[in-house]
């Protein structure tokens, strides 16, 4: 098979001179699925912004079904064929789906946009490639995994040959990316060439041909053939040393109750009760999981707990005081640290410098201000030092928080949050969309918290990390707890799954006891 | 350092570039208009500075006034351009600078009228009364904005009109005097007129005050909690919440320090350059300042350049509409395009994208950011 597209001796400097690409050679294979991994920041997403004409090359060059190309931007790459589906999908959420597949290219009746025509041709393409989706409806009342199969649909309507998806399963459920990956196999079927950005390295073995590893802007695995590789082999071109899936802990020398939640119940704006009679008690020493299909009220906990929002009813005590109601300052003084789960929202300020971002909850004490008056070089010796700390890899103390990879600002958080020295330590989705390395990272730091005597809630979607980290599991179901389990070879995945999709409840003495 | 100090060399290239080609494209604006367009356009660029020339009497220096004039305008600039800056930087977009100066007009002028006392401690308490008239001006529109979420952009408006029909309503009715053959109060009394620094000319202590103003304004902004407070609530307000900053408080008080800033910009236009109230007494310099922030890209150093700058061009435009057989109307045109070319912000990047491919060789490229990696 020829190559359908060669990227060749790809250099890319950017003008604040990261280099994110080092003479990279990349070929692509017609009618393959080939995986593109590496750790966040390893330069993945830059190479395919190259190929999408969303970045300009420094130098190298680009050759397209035998002959060299200069693309431009997006619309030349879709002109010649390749077409990219984004992490932040590119969708109006206020037109229906039928529009925004036809966006830009509408079929015309006279001076007006054909809209049966648009619905014509969506459910055509949704047939033909067996992407279900409902033309009519608008993409704001759409659940997320029908918006990427609106991406992917078009781009096909768009004539894309070559499909880039972008960590296409960073925003999926489990069965979402079961659905993804069969139409992914049904486009290949078909004649189309998929690019799969990930750092999933299950994902890789599932869905891939061939594999590209890249590592600090170079090729460290060349388009190795999936089923001639182990991911432990793949975790190790990635990362660049040996990597531990499994994280000792040892015995628990569990403590007093650091945290007692009493009751707490939230109803949304709309009326809508989202947690219900919620009580359970922290432990110092421990790692409390939480465990649940997401949108089970796991989101509001953390935000309740942590001060985001005010409770409609019920009292958390932390130390034996009580602290909810009166903003997130009181509960940080309180000794409440929280990893927020939407990171890129609450948890940085991507204009701020690191040094900045790393003060946010304490600016207003000795060292840092003293008698009204900041000294920024006590901000300055602590980032450093926390940078140090916890390896956090930026060109200065001073660089924005935007410049950072995704596992870096995480570190930036999580020193941020240990930092403060907390009782109890709310982790809220803490590795979710960063890489092996960094994940490996912020995990071991969580055993270390608990094994200092601190309280640790962690709240997770990835059963697989509650299950591997937590001493005891809480389960959540439509708001409620549906129980609470002792951590241990005798608990099952399977189990907790029964709890988590309501079939099971815990009677409440047990549960009671488990508090 | 040498980190810190490139971009801001390739700051002021990219400004001294898009300024040229501002004023390139001014003057051939000026040929299509003009019978003489090459004295018409010098008058824009040096009719404010004064020309010193060798006379009879020895060194002589003519046109003081027109310099005068460039500081009078650019103090007024500075200070309102410090007030936006500061609201402008924790991301609340109101636009009451223009109430706020006539406000701080009216505070001075009660003060200056209607109280007496020895000349520092008189000019101390008129402009008290000034910068404290603009921050509950300013304070009002924040709190509506920080706990019932009114828009400050409707809200700042509309409280511009309230403060400018209140001073006209106070002159017209009770201030006023009927002696005058024009709406004004009487003149301001010695105590309270602002003492002239530059002989000729009408540039007062206000120019010290400015410098006072502009180091107190960074100092709060760059090296106080509440100015932490206020970049953060600016760049991230939700990241701002969730570490414990008090961001309503915040909000409101951005507004209400802005309003103070604006305010003393109302007592140097009544204290230092008309020594009375005029029914006019702003003509919309509130709104200039919104140019001059921008300018400045709501950095406080960078307020004093943009004000200089920027008074210097409307200055020079006024000599320039006084000199030649350009047209004010005209004028205006050429003074809009410089600042549109010079806020135009995807200028910069591609000044430095051309700027390094010219330079150098990707491998190079590569070295340099290694080695500026390992000396990280």
């Amino acid at each position: 098979m020829p190559p359908i597209v060669e990227l060749k001796d790809i250099i890319k400097v950017y003008p604040n001179g990261v280099v994110a690409n080092k003479h990279v050679n990349f070929s692509v294979e017609q009618g393959e699925i080939h995986a593109l991994v590496g750790e966040n920041g390893a330069g993945k997403s830059t190479l395919m912004k190259i190929l999408y004409g969303l970045e300009q090359p420094t130098g190298g060059k680009i050759i397209l079904n035998g002959a060299p190309v200069d693309i431009q931007n997006p619309h030349h790459a879709i002109d010649l064929g390749i077409g990219m589906v984004h992490q932040n999908f590119m969708l109006v959420p206020s037109f229906t789906i039928a529009q925004n597949i036809v966006l830009g290219r509408e079929p015309r009746r006279g001076q007006f946009i054909n809209t049966e025509e648009s619905i014509r041709i969506t459910e055509q393409l949704s047939r033909e490639y067996g992407l279900t989706v409902d033309p009519t409806a608008r993409i704001e009342a759409t659940p997320v995994g029908m918006r990427q199969r609106v991406e992917i649909l078009k781009t096909l309507y768009r004539g894309a040959n070559l499909l880039i998806l972008d960590e296409p399963t960073a925003v999926l459920t489990p069965q979402e990316t079961d659905d993804l990956f069969e139409a992914v196999r049904r486009l290949v079927d078909q004649g189309k060439t998929v690019i799969f950005i990930t750092h999933k390295l299950v994902e890789v073995k599932e869905i891939s041909d061939r594999v590209t590893v890249m590592r600090h802007g170079e090729v460290t695995g060349d388009a190795i053939y999936t089923r001639d590789i182990s991911e432990e082999d793949i975790a190790q071109l990635m990362v660049g040393r040996k990597v531990l899936f499994r994280i000792e802990k040892p015995e628990q020398q569990r403590g007093q109750a650091a945290a007692t939640i009493n009751n707490l119940g939230y109803i949304s704006e709309t009326g809508r009760p989202l947690l219900r009679d919620v009580s359970f008690n922290v432990y110092a020493g421990e790692i409390l999981g939480i465990a649940g299909v997401e949108g089970n009220g796991q989101t509001e906990l953390a935000e309740l707990l942590s001060g985001l929002k005010p409770p409609t009813t019920g009292e958390a005590f932390i130390g034996g005081q009580s602290v909810l109601g009166h903003g997130p300052r009181r509960i940080r003084q309180a000794g409440v640290a929280h990893i927020p789960e939407d990171r890129l929202t609450n948890g940085v300020s991507l204009p701020s410098s690191i040094a900045e971002n790393l003060v946010v909850d304490r600016y207003y004490r000795s060292p840092y201000t003293r008698q009204g008056v900041m000294y920024p070089r006590q901000i300055r010796e602590q980032a450093k030092a926390l940078m140090q700390e916890f390896d956090i890899r930026a060109a200065s103390y001073d660089s924005p928080m935007g410049a950072l990879s995704g596992g870096n600002m995480q570190k930036v958080i999580v020193a941020r949050e240990f930092s403060s020295e907390p009782v109890l330590l709310i982790a809220a989705q803490p590795t979710r969309g960063i890489d092996i390395g960094a994940s490996e990272f912020v995990r071991r730091q969580l055993v270390e918290k608990r094994n200092e005597g601190k309280a640790v809630l962690l709240i997770s979607a990835d059963l697989a990390e509650v299950m591997s980290l937590a001493d005891r599991i809480a389960v959540m179901y439509k708001g409620r707890i549906a129980g609470i389990f002792e951590n241990g070879p005798h608990l099952t995945e399977e189990e907790l799954g029964l709890y988590m999709l309501g079939l099971k409840t815990q009677p409440p003495a047990e549960l009671e006891k488990m508090l | 350092m040498t980190e810190k100090r490139k971009p801001f060399l390739l700051d002021l290239l990219r400004i001294v570039t898009v300024i040229i080609v501002a004023l390139l494209l001014g003057f051939l604006i000026t040929v299509m208009v003009s019978e003489e367009p090459v004295a018409a356009f010098e008058s824009l660029l040096t009719g404010p500075f004064p020309k010193i020339s060798m006379g009879e009497a020895g060194l002589q220096l003519k046109g003081i006034n027109r310099f005068g004039n460039w500081l009078e305008d650019s103090i007024t600039l500075i200070l309102v351009g410090l007030a936006v800056a500061v609201v402008f930087r924790a991301q609340q977009f109101s636009l009451g600078a223009e109430g706020q100066i006539y406000i701080g007009a009216l505070a001075a002028g009660i003060v200056s009228l209607f109280i007496s006392a020895p000349l520092a401690i008189h000019i101390g308490l008129a402009l008290i009364a000034a910068a404290l008239a603009g921050f509950i001006w300013g304070w009002v529109p924040g709190v509506l904005k920080a706990y019932v979420n009114a828009d400050e952009i409707v809200s700042t408006l509309m409280l511009n009109v309230i403060a400018i029909q209140i001073y006209r309503l106070l002159l017209t009715q009770w201030l006023r005097n009927p002696d005058a053959g024009y709406i004004a109060t009487e003149f301001f009394p010695e105590t309270a007129v602002l003492p002239i620094i530059i002989p000729g000319t009408r540039v007062t202590i206000a120019l010290i005050l400015t410098v006072a103003a502009i180091i107190g304004t960074w100092f709060l902004m760059m090296r106080t909690p509440l100015g932490y407070e206020l970049r953060v609530v600016g760049d991230n307000l939700k990241f701002a919440e969730y570490g414990g900053v008090n961001t309503k408080r915040t909000i409101a008080l951005s507004m209400a320090i802005s309003g103070a800033l604006a305010g003393l910009a109302g007592a140097h236009l009544s204290m230092g350059l008309l020594k009375q109230l005029t029914l006019n007494i702003s003509l919309g310099i509130g709104f200039e300042g919104i140019v001059v922030a921008l300018l400045a890209r709501n950095d406080p150093k960078a307020v004093p350049l943009a004000g200089l700058f920027y008074g210097y061009l409307r200055t020079g435009a006024q000599i320039m509409e006084r000199s030649s057989d350009v047209t004010r109307e005209v004028v205006l045109i050429i003074q809009a395009i410089i600042i549109i070319l010079i806020t135009a912000e995807r200028m910069l990047p591609l000044l430095q994208e051309w700027w390094k491919k010219r330079r150098h060789s990707p491998d190079e490229l590569i070295a340099e950011a290694q080695e500026a990696a390992d000396v990280v």
